[in-house]
C-alpha cells in the first residue's frame, strides 16, 4: 500500500543528491583546464583586473596578441570588484586554485608579498620593456627586501580641478603658485559665492587622506620612518603637525564638505555645482562630466592645476595611487602569466592605456604622451614628484584600521587637537607597523 | 482508507494554555510498532549535510581560535598553536568589554523596540475597519519582504548627507545645521539610524505573527475583564498578554539572535569602514580576520560572541526543553 | 456614539502612520528608480518621477551578465529551498514524532548552530569547498546555503508538525494504515502551510546572500544577483539610479512570493509558533 519509510528516506536523500549534482553539471565551469598539471594539454590562463582599470578594448588586444604565441591555450579575465576585494583575495590565494595574475592596487602589495602569495620576478625584470624607467613609487611598490615582486601596471595622481568661470567671478586670473596663494584665492572664492551654503572653495572630505599626505610630505614630514630594522610613527613630529594646520585653516575657512565623508561622492557633488575646486584624480573627469550622475555642460569650465608647494613655484609632493600585477607564486602557468603580464606592462598596451584609458602609464619613457593635452598633463608632471607610503608589509593593516582617516576626521571635527590626534595616530602606526604577524 | 473523511476534519486549534499541557502520557494505538532506529533514518540526511558542510568549518573556527594565524599561515596553510592566548589577549582588552557592552545594549534596543511596537501594531490592526487592515498588512508584508541589502541601501539614501530626505525635512521643519548633515558623525546618531533600519525590517514579522496570535485570544474572557471594570492595560496583561506569552518568547528569542548578529546593514551603512566606534562583536570579527588579516583572534571573538549568545537565550532554551520532554 | 467615532478616527489615524512609515521607504526607492540624474541628486526633492526615465533600469539590466545572473540566482534558490525542504521535512518529522535519545541535545544544536555568526565560516568553508574542488560552482554554494537554511527550517518544521494532532496520525492506522503513510496522507497536507512558510524563510535568506556567494564564486559567468546589486558601488561612488532601480528588481520575486503564500505563512506560523 505505502513505500516503506526507510526506502523513502533513500528515495528523498537519493533524489537530494541527484539535484545537488544536477546542480554542479549546470554550474560545471569550463576552466577545469587549469587544473591539471600535465604541461602539454592546453591550459587556461586566470587574470584578475580590478573593474574600470583597463579599458575593455585595451583588454582584448592583450589578448589577442597573448594568443598568438600561445595559440592552444586561453586567457580568462575576470573583473573584480573593489569592495571586500582583500576577502576574495585572502580565499583565492589559501586555495589551490588561485587566479595566476592578479591585479593588486599598490598599498597591497606588501602585505601579499610577505605572505609568500607573490612569484618573485626580479630573474625576469630584464625581460620587461622599459624596466628601468619604471615610475619610482610604483617600482617602490614592487619591491620587497630587494626583490621584485610584481610589475608597475598603471597609476593615478593627483591635482586640483577647478571651474574657470567661478575664478574668473572671484578675480583669479591665474592658478595659484603656492599653497598660500591657494588660500587667498579660496578665501576670495568664499566671499564671492559664500552665501550660497553649501558653497565649498576648496571641497575637502574629512576622510580623504590621500589628498593630505602632500601637505605633510611639503613641510617635511613622513607617515613613517625606519629606525634600525623598526618602523615609528612620524605623524606628530612638528613638519607633519605644521603640514596639518595648514590644511585644517583651509578646510575650516573654505570647505563645507562632509567633515566625516570620504571621497568617493566628490565628483558627484562638484556636479551639482556648488563648488569651485577639488583634489581629484584625472580620471574623475569623467565622473563629473557622466551624462546620467554628472553634469556634462561642464566640460568647457574645467580645467586642472597642480597641488602647489608652500615654496612658490613649485608642486606639492603627491601620493601615487596605482595597481600593479602579480603573478601568484601557486600558480602552475608561470610562463603564460609572465607573457601576459610583460604585454600589458609593455610600451604598446602601456601607450593605449595612456591615450584611451587616460591613466597615467608605468613609465617615465611614456609621460609625454598627454602632452598636447592641457588637462592631463597636469596630471603627468605631479607624477614625477611623488611618493609612496610605508613600504611595510602591515601598512595595509593600517590602512585598514583607518588610522590615517580617524586622525583626520578628529582633528577637522575638533574632537581632539593636531598634537593629540597625531600622537594618538603615530603610536597606532607604530604598534600595527610592527606587528610581529 | 478514506482520505476524505480525514480532510472535511479542520485542524483544531486550541488555546496555548491547553496545548502546553498536551505532553502528558498518552495511550499508544496498539497497532504501532516500535522501530527505534527510524527517527535516526530520518535525520540522517539533515544531519549528514549539516556534519559533512557545516561541522567542518566549526571545527576550524574553533581550531583557529587557539592558534596565531595571519597571512602567511593562510597562504602556507598551517598556523601555530598558542593556547588561549587569543582569548587572554580578548578578556584582557579594555575594547572587548566596551563591545561587549555596546552589542548588549544595541541587540537589547532592537529587541525591545521590534517587540513593543510589534505589539502595537499587532493590537492596533486588531481595532481596525477589514479595508484599512489589509491595507496595513499589506504595508507591512512589503516591507518585511524587502532583501536586507535593498532595505539598506534605502535607508542609506534617505539618510545622505547632501540629498537625504531627512535632512531636506528636518531643514524644513526648521531645525538647525541639518542642511548637510552626516548622521554618523556621533555614533549615537549613528546607531540611532542602524536601530531605525533593523526595527523597520523586523517590526512587519512581530506584528503580523503576533495579530495573528491574537486571534486565539478567546473574545469571552476580554469582554468579561472589560465588563468588571478593567481598564485596557489590565485586559492586556491580565489576559491577552498570557495567552500571547508563548509566541513572544519565540519571538523575542529569534530577535534577540538576529540582532545580536547584525553585520550587513552598520557594514553597508558606514561605506564597509565603520570605525571603532561602531565596532559590535561581528564586526570586530570580521575586521580582525579580514581587515588586519588576524584569523586566529578573529576566530577567537567568533566563539565568545557565540558563548554569549547562548548565555543570553538559556533562559528560553530551558523553557523550551522542558515543553519538549525528555 | 461620539466616543466610539474617536476612537475609530484614531486607530486609522495610527493606521496611516504606520503605513507611511512602512510604504513610503519602498516608493521612494521604486520612483528614484524611474528618475532621471539630475533629479535624483538635487538638493530639493522631487517626490514624482515625472518626467521620468528608463534608463536606470536599462543601466541596471544592461550590466554584463545580467540575465545569466538571474538564472544563476533562480537555480541556486529553487534547488536549495526544494532540498531544504525535503531534508529538514524528514528531519523535523523525526524531531516532532519520535523519542529517541539525543532529541534534547538536537533541539539544542539547531538553535546553537544559528548563533554561529556566518562571517567567521566564510575562510574555512572556502577552503574546505576548494579540497573539494567546488569553489566556482553553483553546486558548492548551494550545499553551503543548505547547512544555513537546515537549522532554522527544522526547527520550525518541527513546531508545525508538533502542532498537528497525534490522534489523526493514530486514527488513520488504528483503520489499517502504516506510519509512513499515515505521514503521508494525514500529516503532508496539514502540514502544507508550514512547508510553505519554511519555504519562504529559505527562499529569502538564499536571495539575499552576497557575501558567500562573492567570496565562493569567480567566474563572471557564475554570479548572483546578490553580487550584481552590490555593483552599484564602486569606487567611483554609488550610482544611485541604479541602485534603486537594480533594488527594486531585486525586490520583486521576493515580494511577489510573498504576496502570494503571505496568509498561509501566518496561520502556519502562528499554529507552529504557540508550541514553540
Amino acid at each position: 500500500m505505502s513505500i516503506p519509510r526507510r526506502r523513502r528516506a533513500l528515495a528523498i536523500l537519493a533524489l537530494a543528491l541527484a539535484l545537488t549534482l544536477g546542480a554542479a553539471a549546470c554550474g560545471g565551469s569550463s576552466g577545469d583546464g587549469d587544473k591539471s598539471t600535465a604541461q602539454s594539454g592546453p591550459r587556461t590562463l586566470t587574470i584578475w583586473l580590478m573593474t574600470g582599470s583597463a579599458p575593455p578594448a585595451v583588454v582584448d588586444a592583450v589578448n589577442a596578441e597573448w594568443k598568438k604565441a600561445h595559440p592552444n591555450d586561453t586567457v580568462k579575465v575576470e573583473l573584480q570588484q573593489w569592495n571586500n576585494v582583500t576577502t576574495k583575495l585572502d580565499a583565492a590565494i589559501a586555495g589551490s586554485n588561485p587566479p595566476d595574475v592578479v591585479e593588486l592596487g599598490n598599498t597591497l602589495v606588501s602585505k601579499y608579498a610577505a605572505a609568500g602569495a607573490l612569484q618573485d620576478l626580479t630573474a625576469s625584470r630584464g625581460q620587461f620593456e622599459n624596466n628601468q624607467a619604471w615610475l619610482q613609487s610604483l617600482t617602490e611598490s614592487c619591491t620587497m627586501d630587494g626583490k621584485l615582486v610584481c610589475a608597475p601596471y598603471l597609476a593615478g595622481s593627483r591635482a586640483v580641478i577647478y571651474r574657470k568661470s567661478m575664478f574668473a567671478k572671484a578675480g583669479i586670473s591665474k592658478a595659484p603658485a603656492s599653497i598660500q596663494e591657494l588660500r587667498a584665492d579660496a578665501q576670495k572664492l568664499m566671499s564671492s559665492f559664500g552665501s550660497d551654503k553649501r558653497f565649498s572653495a576648496f571641497y575637502f572630505p574629512g576622510k580623504y587622506w590621500y589628498a593630505a599626505l602632500p601637505f605633510v610630505w611639503d613641510h617635511g614630514g613622513e607617515i613613517a620612518v625606519q629606525d634600525g630594522g623598526k618602523w615609528r610613527g612620524a605623524l606628530d613630529s612638528a613638519e607633519a603637525q605644521a603640514g596639518l594646520a595648514e590644511l585644517k585653516a583651509l578646510v575650516d575657512c573654505c570647505s563645507r564638505a562632509d567633515k566625516q565623508g570620504d571621497e568617493l561622492k566628490q565628483d558627484q557633488a562638484f556636479a551639482q555645482g556648488h563648488i569651485a575646486m577639488i583634489v581629484a584624480n584625472g580620471w574623475e573627469k569623467g565622473v563629473i562630466l557622466d551624462k546620467k550622475e554628472g553634469n556634462p555642460k561642464l566640460e568647457k569650465d574645467l580645467a586642472a592645476f597642480p597641488l602647489p608647494s608652500r615654496t612658490s613655484g613649485q608642486t606639492a609632493p603627491v601620493f601615487l595611487g596605482g595597481s600593479d600585477l602579480g603573478i601568484a607564486a601557486k600558480s602552475k602557468n608561470q610562463d603564460l602569466a609572465l607573457d601576459w603580464v610583460k604585454l600589458l606592462a609593455g610600451t604598446n598596451f602601456q601607450t593605449q592605456m595612456a591615450t584611451v584609458g587616460g591613466v597615467i602609464p608605468n613609465t617615465t619613457t611614456l609621460l609625454d604622451l598627454h602632452a598636447d593635452d592641457p588637462y592631463l598633463s597636469v596630471f603627468d608632471a605631479t607624477a614625477k614628484n611623488s611618493r609612496f607610503t610605508p613600504t611595510s608589509p602591515n601598512w595595509a593593516n593600517v590602512e585598514a584600521a583607518n588610522v590615517l582617516p580617524d586622525m583626520l576626521v578628529s582633528i577637522f571635527t575638533g574632537r581632539a587637537s593636531i598634537p593629540d590626534a597625531t600622537k594618538q595616530a603615530s603610536n597606532q602606526i607604530t604598534d600595527v607597523l610592527n606587528t610581529g604577524s | 482508507m478514506s482520505s476524505t473523511r480525514v480532510r472535511k476534519t479542520a485542524p483544531v486549534v486550541r488555546p496555548a494554555t491547553q496545548l502546553a499541557g498536551r505532553t502528558a502520557a498518552r495511550p499508544r494505538p496498539r497497532s504501532r510498532r516500535l522501530r527505534p532506529l527510524v527517527p535516526y533514518a530520518l535525520l540522517a540526511p539533515a544531519l549528514l549535510v549539516l556534519a559533512g558542510v557545516l561541522g567542518f568549518p566549526l571545527y576550524r573556527l574553533v581550531s583557529l581560535s587557539f592558534q596565531q594565524y595571519g597571512l602567511k599561515e593562510l597562504f602556507a596553510g598551517k598556523g601555530t598553536f598558542i593556547g588561549l592566548r587569543n582569548y587572554r589577549d580578548i578578556l584582557s582588552d579594555g575594547f572587548f568589554w566596551t563591545v561587549v557592552a555596546r552589542t548588549v545594549v544595541f541587540a537589547a534596543v532592537c529587541v525591545g523596540l521590534t517587540m513593543a511596537l510589534g505589539t502595537l501594531v499587532a493590537l492596533l490592526l486588531r481595532n481596525l475597519g477589514r479595508p484599512m487592515r489589509v491595507l496595513v498588512t499589506a504595508g507591512l508584508v512589503a516591507a518585511w519582504a524587502m532583501p536586507t541589502l535593498t532595505a539598506v541601501s534605502i535607508w542609506q539614501w534617505l539618510f545622505d548627507f547632501e540629498f537625504g530626505l531627512v535632512n531636506w525635512l528636518l531643514t524644513r521643519l526648521g531645525v538647525d545645521g541639518y542642511t548637510q548633515h552626516n548622521w554618523f558623525d556621533q555614533p549615537l546618531q549613528g546607531f540611532a539610524v542602524i536601530v531605525v533600519v533593523v526595527v523597520w525590517a523586523a517590526l512587519p514579522f512581530v506584528a503580523i505573527t503576533l495579530h495573528a496570535g491574537l486571534t486565539q485570544v478567546p473574545a469571552e474572557l476580554e469582554e468579561a475583564a472589560r465588563v468588571d471594570g478593567a481598564g485596557a492595560v489590565q485586559v492586556f496583561r491580565h489576559i491577552t498578554f498570557p495567552v500571547l506569552k508563548p509566541i513572544f518568547l519565540i519571538l523575542a528569542t529569534l530577535s534577540t539572535i538576529w540582532d545580536f548578529k547584525v553585520f550587513t546593514q552598520i557594514w553597508v551603512l558606514l561605506n564597509q569602514r565603520p570605525s571603532r566606534e561602531y565596532f559590535l562583536l561581528g564586526i570586530w570579527s570580521y575586521s580582525e580576520s579580514f581587515g588586519v588579516t588576524r584569523y586566529g583572534k578573529g576566530a577567537a571573538i567568533a566563539v565568545v560572541m557565540v558563548l554569549l549568545l547562548m548565555l543570553l537565550v538559556s533562559f528560553y532554551v530551558r523553557q523550551m526543553l522542558k515543553a519538549v520532554g525528555p | 456614539m461620539t466616543r466610539k467615532r474617536l476612537a475609530r478616527a484614531g486607530y486609522n489615524a495610527a493606521a496611516v502612520l504606520v503605513l507611511l512609515v512602512t510604504v513610503f521607504p519602498i516608493y521612494w526607492m521604486v520612483a528614484t528608480g524611474f528618475k532621471r540624474g539630475p533629479d535624483i541628486l538635487s538638493f530639493e526633492p522631487k517626490w514624482l518621477p515625472i518626467p521620468g526615465t528608463l534608463e536606470n533600469y536599462r543601466t541596471a539590466i544592461g550590466k554584463p551578465n545580467f540575465v545569466q545572473d538571474v538564472a544563476n540566482s533562480v537555480v541556486v534558490v529553487v534547488v536549495t529551498v526544494l532540498v531544504s525542504l525535503a531534508l529538514a521535512f524528514l528531519a523535523a518529522l523525526a524531531a516532532a514524532r519520535f523519542r529517541f535519545r539525543g532529541r534534547a541535545a538536537l533541539i539544542v544544536m539547531l538553535i546553537v548552530v544559528q548563533m554561529v555568526p556566518l562571517e567567521a565560516l566564510i575562510i574555512p568553508i572556502y577552503l574546505m569547498l576548494d579540497h573539494a574542488g567546488q569553489t566556482d560552482r553553483l553546486a558548492g554554494i548551494i550545499v553551503t546555503y543548505l547547512t544555513f537554511v537546515l537549522p532554522f527550517s527544522i526547527w520550525t518544521l518541527r513546531g508545525f508538525i508538533v502542532n498537528i494532532p497525534e490522534e489523526l496520525e493514530e486514527a488513520a492506522m488504528v483503520d489499517g494504515c502504516t506510519r509512513a503513510g499515515a505521514f503521508r496522507r494525514i500529516l503532508f497536507p496539514l502540514v502544507a502551510p508550514g512547508l510553505v512558510a519554511t519555504a519562504v524563510f529559505a527562499f529569502i535568506q538564499v536571495w539575499n546572500d552576497y557575501l558567500i556567494a562573492y567570496v565562493l564564486l569567480r567566474s563572471p559567468e557564475k554570479q548572483t544577483l546578490g553580487i550584481w546589486l552590490a555593483s552599484f558601488t564602486t569606487n567611483h561612488g554609488t550610482q544611485w539610479g541604479g541602485v534603486m532601480a537594480g533594488s527594486t528588481l531585486f525586490a520583486i520575486p521576493a515580494v511577489v512570493f510573498f504576496l502570494l503564500v503571505q496568509r498561509r505563512v501566518v496561520t502556519g506560523l502562528t499554529a507552529g509558533a504557540v508550541k514553540g
